[in-house]
Parts: C-alpha cells; structure tokens; sequence
C-alpha cells in the first residue's frame, strides 16, 4: 500500500514537472516557422558548411530528414562540432529561430545522428 | 556456409518452439518424461545456436564478403580482434549474440537447477524456451546474418568509434547482464506457474540476478570509459536514451537485489518482488527496443529497422504474461508478516526499494517522453540532462545515505540505544569532513558537498563493521588479525561482499561528484608556442604531427604541461583520418595523476590548415575514482559469489525438510 501511494504521487509529480516545465520541443525545419522560442531541431546536413565554428561561427542548412524537403533552414553555429558532422548527415541543434530566419544555436548544442552507430551507411 | 548458419537459427527455432510447446504441455499435463524431453530441446538450442555462431565468425575470420553482414561490418585492413567485434557491431550480429547467451543461461541454469528445484525447472522451460523463440524467430525471418549479397572485393570497414578494446568487451558485458535478468525472471514466472510462491525461486537464482547484475554494470561502466576516452566530449553519461536503457534495468536489478533478502529473512515483499523481477526483464526488453527501433533519437540511433514492432510485441507479452500471473497468484503471494516499525532493516530496504524504483521510473519517463508528449501534445518534447540531474540528485543523495543506515539498523525494530551505538562514530566522522571540506572550499557546489559528507558516513560505517567484526572474532577465537579479518569474509561472504560493494558505490559516488560538481574547463584557438593555464596546469601547444597508421591518418598536436613549476611532460590530443570508412575521429589526451584521481583531459577540436589548433582543456578532479569503483565492485560480487559450502549444506537440509512437509500434506 505505502509503495502504491507513493508511486501514485510520484506519478503526479512527475507529471507536472513534464507538463509545466522543461523540456524542449523537437521539430524538423518544415514545422519550425510555426514555434517561437528555444526548440530543437532536427534536420539533415544540405551544401557545404563555411565559416569557422570557432571563430564567427559555422553556416550550414538543414532540411526535413524525410517527407517534406522543400523547407531549408540557414543554421548558425558555434562551439564544438562532433566527429560525424558531414553534408548528408543528420544532426540535431538546439536554439531559436532569429527574425530574419536564421536558426541561431546555443555554443556547443550540436549532436550528430549517425545513419547508424553500428551500421554502415547503405550503399 | 551461410546455408550453414540459416539452418542451425532454423534448428534453433524448432527446439526452442519444442521446449515451449512441449515443456508447457509436460508441465500442465504433470509429464514427467516429456518435462525432461522439453529440457533437452532447450540444453540442445544453444549447441546449435552456438553453431550459426562459430559459421559468422568463420565469417568474418575468412573475410567472406558474400555474406552481406560481414561486408557490412569488416574489412580485409580490419586488425584480427576488431573481425571478432565486428559480430556485434550490428544488429543482426547483437541479435545473435542476445540469442546465444540467452540459451547458453537457459541451458546452465535448468540443468544447474534441475535436482534442487525440479519442480520449478519443469515450468521455468517454457518461460526461457518462449524468450528463445521470439529472439530466434527475429533472426531467421526478419533480420537474418546470414543473408548472402555477390561478394565484394572488400567490406565496408567497421565504425571507427567501435575500433577500441572497451567496444570489444562492453557489448559483450552488457548482453550479458541484459539477457541474465531472463533467468530470474523466467524462475519467478516458473514459481507463480508452478503455484509454489515460497522464497525458493530467489534463491535458486540468487547468484544468476548478482552475475546479471555484476555484468551489467560493469557492461555500463566501459561503456562510460569508452565514451570518456573515444567519443572525446569530456564527458562519460549523457542521460542518452540508449545509455538509460541500460541504467534503467539496473536500478530495477539493484532494487529487487535488497528486496529479495527481505523476503528470504522475512517471507514480505512477495508481490513486489515478482513484480520488480518483471520490470527489471521488461526493462532490458525495452532497452533493446530503444536502441533498435529507432523511435526515440539518440546519440546513438541505429537504422530504422524493421524489428522495432516485433520487440514493441515482446514487450507487451511479456508485460502482459507477468502481469496476468502475477494477479492470478495474489491470493498465494499475500503473507501475515507486516512491517513492525518504520525504523528497522525491512523499513530501510523499503526506503532503498522506493527511491531505486522512483528513480527508474523518472528515468524510463524522460526516456519516454518524445514518445508520450508526441501522443498526447502532438509535439514531440525532449527532456535534457536538467531533468535527469535534478532527480539524480533528489533520489541518489538520500540512496547514498541510506547505504550507510540500512544494513546496520536491527531487524524488526531498532532501539534508540542501538542506533546511537551504531552511529555515533560514523555520524562525527561525517561531520567532521563536511566541515574540513567546506573550509577547503567545497561549498561551491552544495551538492557536491552532500555527496562527501554522506559518502564519508557509509564509509565510516563500513570501515567500522569490518574493525569490530575483526576485533569481535579476534576477542572469541584469538587469531590474529589478518586471520580474523579474512575469515570473517570467509564465514560472511553475502555480508561482507555486500559491504565492499557498498564501499564501490561511494567511490562510484564520489568520483561523479567530484569530476561533475568540481571540474574546469577552457578553450582557445593555440598558434605553436602559444600555452592556455586551466587549474594549476599551464600547457603550452608545441607541435603538429603527422603519420599512416595501420588504417588511418593520425594528426597529433603535442603539449608541454607544466603544474606549479615542474614540468609533468607533454600530452598528445588529435585525430584521426580513417580511409576505408572516410570518418574522422577525434583522439583525446588524458593525463591521470595517480595520487589525487584527477584528469587533464586535452580535445583538438580542429586543426587548421595554418597549423593551428583549437582547444578544448578540462580538469576533471577525482574522475578516475569512478574506474576504481569498476575494480572493487567486481571483488565485492565476487565475494559474494564464492560457492559457500556452509550455505549449501544449510540450504539442503532447509528444501529437504520442506519437500518431506509438503509430501505429507499432499498424502494427507
């Protein structure tokens, strides 16, 4: 019984600190015109990134990983880039969309989604 | 060869459908003859599992690139330990390697069983046959290793990444751990089955959830030092999905680990403690679920594959099955005994149980919650490491501290007399250092300080039973104290065993905290010559080499480091250029000082093509306490695991007397 109620308020708990607060959301370029403020964005890796992320900053443009791949978003980036960053890779950045729609990340916030850790890319 | 291996999965899949089959129908029907037919059928599933096993290997040891998954996964270049990897860099490879130590388990443990627990034995084979079916059923008709493509003149190379010794031996672990948690689970199903719900189950299998258990978590911990070495983001957790797939059936373990001894000594915690044993199972279950469907995105994310409904559909039998037994049994699993004060050792192992549970809980929640806010808010929403830290430190800190009171604390009921006996020196030694602490400085991080102050208690309260535990045989026999010493190990192995891998844990404990809550970290882009201080350390950036490796390119910029005024030598961060694979990856330098557990930890984060470096410096205080913490909880489940002949002579008077109890009543 102890341990019933208390999961049961956990539960709750839980609940709300998921619903109120935390958390981003995660959407692909084509979904992210209609949010405002801190999401993260998943997309894949279009044309070859310039720029220095070290310095001003690395430009590259993401597209929707399937579906819908008209929509492109321009990313700025800074901070470190993880080893499996490339054109055609997937990657997840999290920041906000400025007004003139550029997706300004927060330093350091890439992660790269490899087709497969443990499979080779399909050829 | 490859018809080879498809045939022995095929021959597989037909014994272990027999065992299930055949072991359920000898079980209901009560036939004897057919139960030890079934049993064989199981024994006999994972020689022929072991067959399409050796066929891949042979596989990859003859560079047969007909077989599309070889191809896949190695290459002519690939160094000969890294070929034998390679088996289980990829799913079909991980599946059958899930397979083969499931029915190697399956085979050990009923055949181990099958005198002392014969009449569980008789339904715990079909539970495991039932697991075998389902993962062979995988591996013949959806995701097959043995699929045969025009052989190409080379493969496709192995992921860098997994070109580590810690990548050949963590998979291996971790399975090991994973699909152990079938043998207790498939005994607890077995004893609901069988109607005989006594403690007999969780002892039979006893040493295979600590084997589980113990594998798991040093599965995890590789793991930690792989990503801590290789992935070189200065980090060793992520709070990734796929890595709380594997924390998550751990807590779940570690939990029914305690619960277990309550119900050994008292007979409580019976419905629980079926129920955590399902969780745990069901949690390694969706581990693998996770890592394979792809439905959550993960540092980790595999292919989409088509396996991710079929495990989605073990998952939910399996939860299914365990729940369904577990509320027909209800009525046999209700005991008399009830908790008699909130303050005693059943109390305790409660409150360990509660927080261990919550914690996994919270932890399968973030996990989930892409999924679930997807369902219910149409967003999909990812909880980040924030979530995760605050309820590691919400549920860790008092776990911690419960370490130190729960094993001491009397049965029953505690008196206060006992408790100040008990702790009035570990609670001032506790203090003591919570104060030295904060005039050295370690009130920056508040929990941080906690940390040390709770790990110092356990300690002293570990350092203590085994001081009077030595003094108290000593004061009886009058051995020496090295003699006394081992042999109260010796007598006491579940006790003291338990105690050293408490005392891991805290080192465990200590080492994040320390490497978390106290590291420091700078960054800058060096021209050669020009040196960045971090701590006490100052580097200063002196060359960039550059030469062929065995299969890659290896750019090395090479440091001086200096502490104070010594010079400690140089220190080598870069990367490397892998050609077959055209991947890059980054090799750290990690500087460890032997006498304080602290790291340097140097990334080249890029290399320029004016020869300058951009670099990412941490020092990372205690971190190398958390590897320690790997060795003494291997020594502590080993001495916990030593066969005891004491024990089993105990144990076998105990079922013979009870087997003669329940041959009188069944005559009766």
């Amino acid at each position: 019984m102890i341990a019933l109620s208390v999961a049961a308020v956990l539960a709750v708990f839980l609940l709300y600190t998921s619903l109120a607060g935390g958390g981003t959301p995660s959407v692909s370029p084509s979904e992210l015109a209609s949010k405002t403020g801190e999401v993260s964005l998943a997309g894949r890796v279009v044309g070859s990134p310039t720029g220095d992320p070290h310095g001003a900053g690395m430009r590259f443009v993401l597209q929707d990983i399937e579906g819908n791949q008209k929509q492109r978003v321009a990313v700025l980036y800074k901070g470190s880039v993880p080893d499996l960053f490339r054109t055609g890779r997937d990657v997840v950045v999290t920041g906000t969309q400025r007004a003139d729609g550029t997706f300004v990340t927060t330093p350091g916030s890439m992660i790269t989604k490899c087709p497969s850790k443990y499979q080779a890319a399909k050829s | 060869m490859a018809e080879l291996g498809r045939a022995a999965l095929i021959l597989t899949l037909g014994l272990s459908l027999y065992a299930l089959v055949a072991g359920g129908a000898a079980a209901a029907l009560g036939r004897r003859r057919l139960a030890l037919s079934a049993r064989n059928a199981l024994v006999a599933s994972f020689f022929s599992t072991l067959v399409a096993t050796s066929v891949l290997v042979a596989g990859f040891l003859r560079d047969d690139f007909s077989l599309a998954y070889v191809a896949g996964h190695s290459s002519r270049a690939l160094p000969l330990p890294y070929k034998i990897s390679a088996f289980w860099g990829g799913q079909e490879g991980s599946l059958l390697l899930w397979l083969l130590v499931l029915t190697a388990y399956s085979a050990l443990a009923v055949w181990l069983a099958r005198k002392r627990a014969r009449d569980l034995v008789v339904w715990v084979t079909p539970v495991l046959a039932g697991i075998a079916v389902g993962f062979s059923w995988l591996l013949v008709a959806v995701s097959s290793p043995f699929d045969t493509i025009p052989a190409a003149a080379d493969g496709n190379g192995l992921n860098p990444s997994l070109q580590n010794p810690y990548m050949v031996a963590h998979p291996v672990f971790l399975y090991l751990g994973y699909v152990g948690l079938a043998v207790p689970f498939a005994f607890a199903m077995g004893a609901l089955l069988s109607g005989r719900t006594d403690e007999r189950w969780i002892v039979t299998t006893r040493r295979w959830t600590i084997v589980a258990w113990t594998a798991l978590g040093i599965g995890q911990l590789l793991g930690a030092h792989w990503a801590y070495q290789e992935v070189g983001w200065g980090g060793y957790y992520a709070w990734d999905p796929v890595e709380n797939a594997a924390l998550m059936p751990w807590l779940a373990a570690t939990a029914f680990l305690h619960s277990v001894m309550i119900q050994e000594k008292r007979g409580m915690l019976r419905v629980w403690n079926v129920t955590l044993v399902s969780l745990a199972f069901c949690l390694s279950l969706f581990g693998t679920f996770l890592t394979r469907s792809g439905v959550v995105s993960s540092i980790h994310s595999f292919t989409q594959s088509a396996i991710g409904p079929w495990f989605l559909g073990f998952i939910v039998v399996a939860v299914v099955f365990s729940v369904t037994m577990i509320w027909l049994r209800l009525p046999q699993l209700r005991t008399s005994a009830r908790l008699e004060s909130l303050v005693s050792r059943e109390a305790t192992f409660l409150y360990n149980n509660l927080l261990l549970v919550a914690l996994c809980l919270t932890i399968l929640w973030g996990t989930a919650w892409p999924i679930l806010s997807e369902a219910v808010r149409g967003e999909s929403v990812v909880v980040g490491r924030p979530y995760y830290d605050f309820f590691l430190r919400i549920f860790g800190l008092p776990l911690l501290l419960l370490m130190g009171i729960g094993p001491l604390v009397a049965w029953r009921r505690a008196s206060l007399r006992g408790l100040v006996r008990v702790f009035a020196w570990p609670a001032c030694i506790a203090l003591a250092v919570g104060l030295v602490l904060i005039l050295l400085g370690s009130g920056s991080s508040i929990p941080g300080l906690v940390a040390y102050t709770f790990s110092a208690f356990v300690l002293a309260t570990i350092g203590q039973e085994f001081v009077r535990g030595t003094s108290g045989r000593r004061a009886l026999t009058g051995e020496s104290v090295p003699t006394a010493f081992g042999r109260l190990i010796g007598r006491n192995r579940r006790r003291y065993g338990g105690y050293v891998v408490h005392a891991s844990i805290v080192l465990l404990a200590i080492g994040v905290a320390g490497s978390s809550a106290y590291d420091s970290v700078v960054e800058g882009k060096l021209a050669r010559g020009q040196s960045l201080a971090v701590g006490d350390y100052r580097l200063t950036y002196r060359d960039l080499t550059e030469r062929e490796g065995a299969n890659a390119t290896e750019i090395r910029a090479v440091l001086d480091v200096r502490r104070g005024g010594d010079s400690l030598g140089t220190i080598q961060a870069g990367k490397n250029a892998y050609s077959v694979e055209q991947q890059v990856s980054n090799e750290v330098g990690i500087r460890s000082d032997p006498l304080t557990g602290e790291d340097l930890f140097v990334i080249a984060e890029q290399v320029n093509d004016d020869g300058t470096v951009f670099f990412r410096i941490f020092v990372k205080p205690l971190v190398n306490l958390i590897w320690l913490a790997g060795l003494v909880f291997v020594l502590g489940s080993l001495i916990t695991l030593w066969p005891d002949a004491r024990e089993e002579r105990r144990l076998a008077t105990r079922y013979a007397s009870e087997r003669e109890r329940t041959e009188r009543t069944a005559t009766t």
